[in-house]
């Protein structure tokens, strides 16, 4: 008897520890840090080529993925929430590569050519291919 | 003869008048927000909304579902692939009409009360909605705001265990 009831307080324990970590884990779960992953490297005119030329097959390629994007910036403005966004332009001159940055990045100005890597979340038609999560390269 | 041809003329010059003054205002950088409910964690924020509005009174906006940006990453991660399939559906469209678009004076600062109706899709299921918010005019740029209630069953989305509806929070400026 006293046997059974010390594994059944040991079973106890180990279940509340898993449940405890699970909760921790889902809590405390990091953010995609773009910086540790690898990138594919396009220009922002192949990108946008991409998508314009087969949305289905382009979000398969691109959508969620870490890209290096290069590109001269033709904008720079702030989002609603006050981060950093760059437009690139296309040969479309309606769409534009819109690039939001996860922290404000130093030195950048209006015809810099950057190498932008984020995270591609996809497609607006005649508005714009979006990036987010964004950090500058070089 | 003159005469008609003269007033043809006025009439022309009219009509280009007149499609010059519908003038569209645009935001690739809009603000869309959804609250569960049931529990103010679940929560995220989309700060890459596109937009239109014209004087006229037409309105679209569309967003990718994979730029709602949540606290908790794993709530992210659920809300993509289990519950919006954003692999499979990652954009959401909605078009319609300001149907007092006459009460509203673009070029007069001041908050206007607006009504709009359209068609929304999300998640593959396209639903007629109609809702209630504000346009406020300042100078050359305009604030849409709105604040509405989905049923997530409504577009087949099936997350009763997290939530049944969300408060959806729109707010946007254009330029």
């Amino acid at each position: 008897m006293k046997k059974t009831l010390k594994y059944f307080l040991i079973a106890l324990l180990v279940v509340a520890i898993v449940a405890t970590g699970f909760v921790i884990y889902v809590y405390n779960k990091p953010h995609r840090n773009v910086a540790n992953e690898k990138a594919v490297t396009l220009t922002a005119e192949q990108l946008y080529q991409a998508f314009k030329d087969n949305e289905q097959h382009a979000n398969q390629l691109y959508l969620d993925k870490a890209i290096e994007l290069t590109g001269r910036i033709a904008q720079i403005t702030t989002n609603q929430q006050g981060q950093t966004v760059i437009d690139f332009n296309t040969a479309d001159s309606l769409v534009t590569i819109n690039c939001t940055f996860k922290e404000a990045p130093q030195n950048i100005k209006v015809g810099d050519s950057i190498h932008f890597k984020g995270i591609c979340t996809g497609y607006i038609p005649d508005m714009n291919v979006v990036m987010n999560n964004g950090i500058l390269v070089k | 003869m003159a005469t008609k041809f003269m007033l043809f003329f006025l009439c022309f010059a009219l009509s280009i008048v007149t499609v010059k003054a519908q003038k569209a205002y645009v935001t690739r950088n809009g603000q869309i927000s959804f609250v569960a409910t049931n529990d103010d964690d679940v929560s995220a924020v989309n700060n890459e909304v596109a937009s239109r509005i014209t004087t006229n009174g037409d309105i679209t906006f569309s967003l990718l579902i994979k730029s709602f940006f949540f606290q908790y990453a794993e709530m992210q991660d659920h809300f993509n692939s289990d519950y919006l399939q954003s692999n499979t559906y990652p954009r959401s469209d909605f078009k319609g009409k300001i149907t007092n678009i006459q009460n509203i004076n673009f070029s007069k600062n001041g908050v206007y009360p607006a009504t709009v109706q359209g068609n929304l899709t999300l998640h593959g299921v396209t639903k007629p909605i109609t809702v209630n918010g504000t346009i406020e005019v300042q100078g050359t740029k305009i604030i849409a705001k709105a604040k509405f209630t989905l049923q997530l069953s409504d577009f087949n989305i099936h997350a009763d265990r997290v939530a049944k509806k969300v408060a959806i929070q729109f707010n946007c400026t254009y330029q």
